[in-house]
């Protein structure tokens, strides 16, 4: 109790108490809000029509819905591929090697690229889905650059290709995270650690596999959180390219979500979905948490 | 990493061809927006000028930048106000709980918004608030758990022993947090600004779905309405308004570059 023996903050609890109310509100009604999501995925619900107004409750049904209907399973394997190969290989690879390399490099270079991949990051979704519409269409960068010069007829990769597509432009997209979080956690690491490593005879392979990643471990583990929940819960940039299609190869749960509830209108289906994401983003969370507080 | 020249330079050149392969995509984005006959073909302009860009301020695309300024310079000081006043006293009190009540609420937020969205927009629409307040409050909403983490977590570093003193020099409490520890957390509450800024500013699903008429369009919904037409698309206006959308996102970061990357490592160690 050392802090409430304070007396600039004893005497004046009734003012902290009024500074906290606006946020308390507004967290009761974020509460609220969710409670009700789970609630509704129990209701049969709709957007528009009859049952926008008399819905009923109709128990698991939305639940069984997930598992017999088509749809939901494919979404999913589809989110498991997007996140597996965009967010774990890709961001965090790409990131972390980047994060490696450039620590020893001139700041010149460094500062260079770290603006590059920065940009990425920073552009709004819905430009770098636009960008990547137009880089890879037929009269597209990839198409100018590299398949015609090579003597190949112009591939329209958005729809022959459409997963590959969005799972590259992700990853350019979020690289810049990673790498941030990375060279903040390879800062932490001593130069002396590295310089025994070197003295001993380690490669610079072992030095990064044996002596960085089990130092810098936690950061990968919180890394690894941030962006797996992130991805897996990722919209727009799929939305805006390629709606979930062609057909449905790059329907992932979040757009399944926003077709069955906003296109659709099945919201007491949709809630039942993003109970289930939510579910998952849980047991994914643990996970990792385990690995966070593992002994090193 | 490496004290061997050659290996180095290696290094480098791989590096620059990374960063040439990353920014490549922009200059389809860059030649377009310049070529006053623009035809979405990857070309070199034969005329360049900014009548793209005079296009993409103008009438309805103009209207959108402000609705998009408005929702986002909004969220982020109605985040960073609400976030201040309760993350002060959550820092400086000891209630039980608190951290894994907060953390909690981060991992609630986890939720995909779309689920939350549902109630959120039966409300709003029962309120009268299907508007650019509508989707400020809502956002304003959506951030806060992660507003009171941050903001708590950097309030946490401002040493006790300055307030104590300056309230042995008379200080009220309001002049203790205006004069030291708001000070003292500058760089965690530009921190916080700007991700708030940035998060309303490319927010896309919550005004697609709140915003009904075309005057009430942020950036981001009206530029996914234009390319998502068929017909005559007209690319140079598009990119034009592509480059204008991206611009505070980008200028914003740079403007606080330095304070970004100290708040940074504060999320990154803390997790």
């Amino acid at each position: 109790m050392k802090n409430q023996s304070n007396p600039w903050l004893t005497s004046n609890l009734f003012v902290l108490a009024l500074g906290m109310l606006p946020a308390a509100l507004l967290i009761g009604v974020l509460l609220y809000f969710t409670a009700w999501a789970f609630a509704f995925s129990f209701t049969d619900l709709a957007l528009v029509g009859r049952k926008s107004v008399e819905w009923s409750w109709v128990g698991l049904q939305n639940f069984e819905r997930l598992f017999t209907r088509k749809g939901f399973l494919d979404a999913l394997w589809t989110t498991v591929i997007f996140v597996f190969f965009s967010a774990i290989v890709g961001q965090s690879v790409l990131g972390f090697l980047l994060a490696a390399t450039l620590r020893g490099t001139r700041s010149g270079i460094r500062s260079v690229v770290e603006v590059c991949i920065m940009l990425g990051w920073l552009l709004p979704d819905i430009v770098a889905a636009f960008l990547w519409s137009a880089t890879t269409s037929q009269t597209g960068l990839i198409n100018a650059l590299i398949v015609v010069p090579l003597g190949f007829p112009p591939i329209n990769f958005i729809n022959d290709y459409a997963l590959p597509v969005v799972i590259v432009a992700n990853v350019w997209k979020g690289t810049a995270w990673s790498y941030l979080l990375f060279s903040a956690a390879l800062d932490s690491v001593s130069r002396e650690v590295i310089e025994a490593a070197k003295v001993d005879g380690a490669t610079p392979f072992q030095r990064i596999w044996l002596v960085m990643l089990p130092i810098i471990r936690p950061h990968i583990a919180t890394n690894m959180l941030f962006i797996t929940i992130w991805t897996f819960t990722y919209f727009p940039l799929i939305f805006a390219m390629t709606g979930g299609g062609p057909g449905r190869q790059t329907e992932t749960l979040a757009v399944f979500l926003y077709n069955q509830s906003f296109a659709r209108g099945n919201l007491g289906f949709g809630s039942a979905i993003s109970v289930a994401m939510l579910a998952i983003v849980g047991v994914l969370s643990i996970f990792y948490l385990r690995l966070l507080r593992e002994p090193k | 990493m490496e004290s061997n020249p050659t290996h180095s330079r290696l290094t480098a050149i791989a590096l620059t061809f990374m960063a040439v392969i990353w920014v490549s995509p922009f200059s389809w984005l860059i030649l377009n927006a310049f070529n006053t006959a623009s035809t979405g073909q990857l070309e070199i302009p034969r005329s360049v000028g900014l009548d793209n860009f005079a296009m993409a301020i103008s009438g309805n695309a103009g209207r959108q930048f402000l609705n998009s300024m408005l929702i986002a310079a909004g969220t982020a000081t109605l985040s960073v106000l609400v976030g201040i006043s309760a993350a002060y006293p959550l820092s400086r009190l000891r209630i039980p709980g608190r951290n894994a009540f907060l953390w909690t609420l981060v991992l609630l937020r986890m939720l995909p918004s779309a689920g939350v969205l549902v109630p959120l927009y039966f409300a709003a629409q029962r309120g009268g608030l299907l508007n650019q307040l509508g989707v400020i409050i809502a956002l304003t909403i959506l951030n806060l758990p992660f507003t009171l983490l941050l903001l708590k977590n950097f309030f946490d570093t401002v040493p006790i022993e300055l307030e104590e003193a300056a309230y042995v020099e008379g200080a009220t409490l309001f002049q203790i947090v205006t004069r030291i520890v708001l000070p003292m957390s500058r760089a965690g509450i530009a921190v916080v600004w700007f991700f708030s800024f940035t998060g309303a500013w490319n927010e896309f699903l919550l005004p697609l779905i709140f915003a009904r008429v075309q005057d009430a369009f942020p950036m981001s919904v009206g530029l996914y309405a234009a390319f998502g037409q068929q017909g005559a698309i007209n690319y140079g206006f598009l990119t034009a308004y592509s480059i204008i959308y991206a611009a505070p996102a980008v200028g914003v970061y740079f403007l606080l570059r330095r304070n970004m990357n100290t708040g940074f490592a504060g999320v990154g160690v803390k997790g």
